[in-house]
């Protein structure tokens, strides 16, 4: 801006331009090393996957056919890819709206000033410290129909012993609450902070004009939240559509195929039968419904917030 | 006051559960020693790393063994890595690919086809005594050796037959007033029905033929069905007659013998009550908890049934369902990389030569060693599994089925065997439609 009293106004611009061209310059110089690492490892990736779904591509055969879109059309007609597409979404529907309820809840319990705040908010976060190997072991425990604690539970109520992981109605629910449990800490870390920046003076404001807690919570919480709960619940569909471990660990995919989720499907395409081409072709397919997701997620969700 | 109290017990509550769930860690925790997954053994300068998927009790007898090879040969150090066997397959396609691969590999002979026809493996022919080798190809079975091969090429060294058989509970047949040698074994599907109702068991101590019994309330299963139906199924077809692939290239597992081997075993659990569904139910835990009286199991099971219930127990035959007995078994064979260099085909091929002339100590894993002289000089005392079980391998044994999609097949047939055994799905159409992604597999191998 000095520029301005020194120079005339030819002499301006150009000076103006100069300074627009270095800080364009050092932005890219401090996006570069990102964009290379991006480029190489995720970009290259990517269309490297997209043309092996153009191809009969087995992973140590040398031959390698291209075959056009015959990968994409024989996934149309693959009943276990649409069984695996109806599953995951379940899962990710249940998973996404149980970890943003429970989240929500735990982040608005552990804000409110009370002793032991900072031990309950670690103690909440611990089970996201997990790796997926323990939770799948310690909730396959958990829910054995023969020697399960929650079973064990139940059975005080009189309840007969329920088969969480071998019931086909029960198998995707059982496996969304392991991951609940599992995965809330991080969206409730990401409740508080959306909570601690909601301005008090509105809440003030809203009491001096009669309005009860949960006026205060549906009326202010949440709409102020919305930026947050985008957040959640995008971050969330990409995570949980890409579920893999649990029913890896947990169910092997069953009873019969009533837990194949798609990547745990084409886990099974590229490394039990070792056809990368299909693989990739699924591969892509799981990638454009995400994007699809996501996208419409950000245009439900995505008003503008002002405060 | 009230919400504040709310908040306080909703806390701790949540600690509570927290606490709570911390506790099936301890339950999970064995007191037997858990097997090491990677395992250094001696500190020589010639290296050897070794892949193998033994993660049962036999990883046990396999690392010991490989203590006491690297204790006599102070100039090796052999790297032990256990893997599961599918994550073992994955893992070494890439690994083939990197062009790092192990120097040792355990695998299956039904994955040699698939392996070998990449191209990947070592031609082992010159070791066999036949071309001048060191191990005698008349020291194994017919099927055993023709396992080691591709397209005429022997590309593996026989460890050990390995395969189905029983295990049942002494006490329980005691208590059940069932004679318990195995030479009593029924031959047909009404008998077993009738020997699994008698030692399945009701809260009221009915068992499953008496009129009383119910169904629902089960505490004592004569049997279980969901213990790798895959391998019970492949037996029972071969029963009845069956086969899994024609000769001229056709899946048959939705053949009539197909469906009477697996619709017999699906009864076993909806028409007879004598064996839980499949799915939530853990057989091996079964067994070692004294709830369950005949587990179809194999040689494997030995030394979990040995060192780690305090079952009374002895191995059985494959149970007979079909006209004609018939068990499956498989082979663990070694195999070497196409691109091994030869010094260091030559030291593990001094690794390979000590082991099978160790293969006596192989047997204490459960597994019958392949070769016929130790399998003859094996004591009834000390090894009676070994010795029943094989001789079922070796007079109707059936070979787990060998092609280059073997997996692949076996992931199609798989989770249909399982629906039809959860009832999710009719014998019929869990078959059919097995047999049809099977076809499919197996017509693009062609």
């Amino acid at each position: 801006m000095n520029s301005k009293s020194i120079s005339g106004n030819g002499v301006k611009g150009r000076l103006t331009l100069t300074l627009k061209s270095r800080e364009t310059l050092a932005a890219y110089a401090f996006l570069a090393p990102f964009m290379v690492f991006f480029s190489i490892f995720v970009v290259r990736a990517v269309v490297e996957a997209v043309r092996m779904s153009f191809y009969d591509w087995h992973i140590l055969r040398p031959m390698r056919p291209y075959i056009g879109i015959d990968n994409y059309v024989e996934l149309i007609n693959d009943k276990v890819w649409w069984i695996s597409l109806q599953n995951t979404v379940v899962f990710t529907a249940l998973t996404v709206v149980g970890t943003t309820i429970v989240a929500l809840a735990a982040a608005v319990a552990v804000t409110r000033p009370i002793k032991g705040q900072s031990f309950f908010r670690v103690l909440l976060y611990m089970p996201s410290l997990l790796s997926v190997g323990a939770v799948g072991l310690i909730w396959v425990w958990l829910l054995n129909t023969q020697f399960g604690i929650i079973n064990y539970g139940l059975s005080f109520l009189g309840i007969r012993p329920v088969n969480w992981l071998g019931d086909p109605g029960l198998v995707i629910p059982s496996l969304s609450l392991t991951t609940i449990w599992w995965g809330f800490g991080f969206p409730m870390l990401i409740f508080i902070a959306g909570l601690q920046g909601i301005p008090e003076q509105l809440y003030e404001a809203a009491r001096i004009d009669g309005g009860s807690n949960r006026d205060l919570f549906l009326y202010i919480t949440l709409p102020l939240l919305r930026p947050t709960i985008l957040f959640v619940t995008v971050t969330g569909v990409i995570s949980h559509f890409q579920v893999y471990g649990q029913p890896f660990i947990m169910t092997t995919g069953g009873p019969g195929r009533s837990s194949y989720s798609l990547i745990f499907y084409l886990y099974q395409i590229a490394w039990t039968a070792f056809r990368m081409g299909y693989g990739a072709a699924v591969a892509v397919c799981i990638a454009v419904i995400m994007a699809v997701m996501t996208s419409v997620q950000f245009i439900v969700l995505s008003r503008r917030i002002e405060y | 006051m009230v919400k504040r109290l709310t908040l306080i017990l909703t806390l701790a509550l949540l600690v509570a559960m927290m606490l709570v769930l911390s506790m099936p860690m301890s339950t999970v925790a064995q007191d037997a020693e858990p097997t090491p997954i990677v395992g250094a053994f001696g500190g020589g300068e010639t290296k050897i790393s070794y892949w193998n998927g033994l993660t049962g009790s036999d990883g046990v007898t396999m690392n010991e063994m490989l203590a006491q090879f690297a204790d006599e040969n102070p100039e090796f150090e052999v790297t032990s890595e256990i893997i599961p066997w599918n994550t073992l397959y994955a893992k070494l396609q890439a690994a083939f690919v990197a062009n790092q691969p192990p120097d040792l590999i355990l695998m299956h002979a039904s994955e040699v086809p698939q392996f070998a026809n990449f191209g990947v493996l070592m031609d082992l022919g010159p070791w066999y005594a036949g071309n001048g080798g060191w191990f005698d190809e008349n020291d194994i079975s017919e099927i055993t050796y023709s396992g080691m091969q591709y397209q005429g090429v022997t590309y593996a060294i026989p460890l050990d037959n390995h395969g189905r058989g029983l295990w049942i509970n002494t006490d329980m047949f005691d208590a059940a007033g069932m004679d318990t040698d195995p030479a009593t074994a029924p031959d047909n599907y009404e008998d077993w029905v009738t020997l699994m109702q008698a030692v399945t068991l009701d809260a009221d101590g009915n068992n499953a033929a008496d009129p009383e019994f119910d169904s629902e309330n089960v505490v004592q299963w004569g049997y279980v069905v969901g213990e790798w139906p895959r391998v019970n199924f492949l037996s029972a077809l071969a029963q009845h007659g069956g086969e899994m692939v024609s000769e001229d290239g056709q899946v048959t597992v939705n053949s009539d013998a197909g469906i009477a081997a697996l619709q017999q075993t699906v009864d076993l659990v909806y028409e007879h009550n004598v064996s839980p569904p499949p799915a939530g139910f853990d057989t091996w835990q079964g067994f070692a908890s004294g709830s369950v009286a005949i587990i179809p199991t194999g040689t494997w099971f030995r030394n979990f049934a040995v060192d780690q219930t305090d079952i009374n127990g002895m191995a059985w035959p494959q149970v007979q369902f079909g006209e004609q007995p018939a068990t499956w078994f498989g082979i663990h064979a070694f195999m070497l990389p196409a691109s091994s260099t030869p010094e260091k085909a030559e030291a593990v091929q001094a690794l390979l030569q000590w082991i099978s002339a160790n293969q006596a100590t192989w047997a204490g894993s459960g597994q019958v060693p392949a070769l016929l002289s130790v399998q003859a000089s094996l004591d009834a005392v000390n090894y009676p599994s070994n010795i029943l079980l094989g001789q079922t391998f070796t007079e109707y044994g059936i070979l787990d089925y060998t092609s280059t999609v073997t997996q692949e097949m076996y992931a199609a047939l798989d989770p249909e065997l399982d629906a039809a055994l959860n009832n999710l799905k009719s014998v019929e159409d869990a078959l059919n439609d097995a047999a049809e992604r099977m076809q499919q597999v197996l017509d693009r191998a062609m």
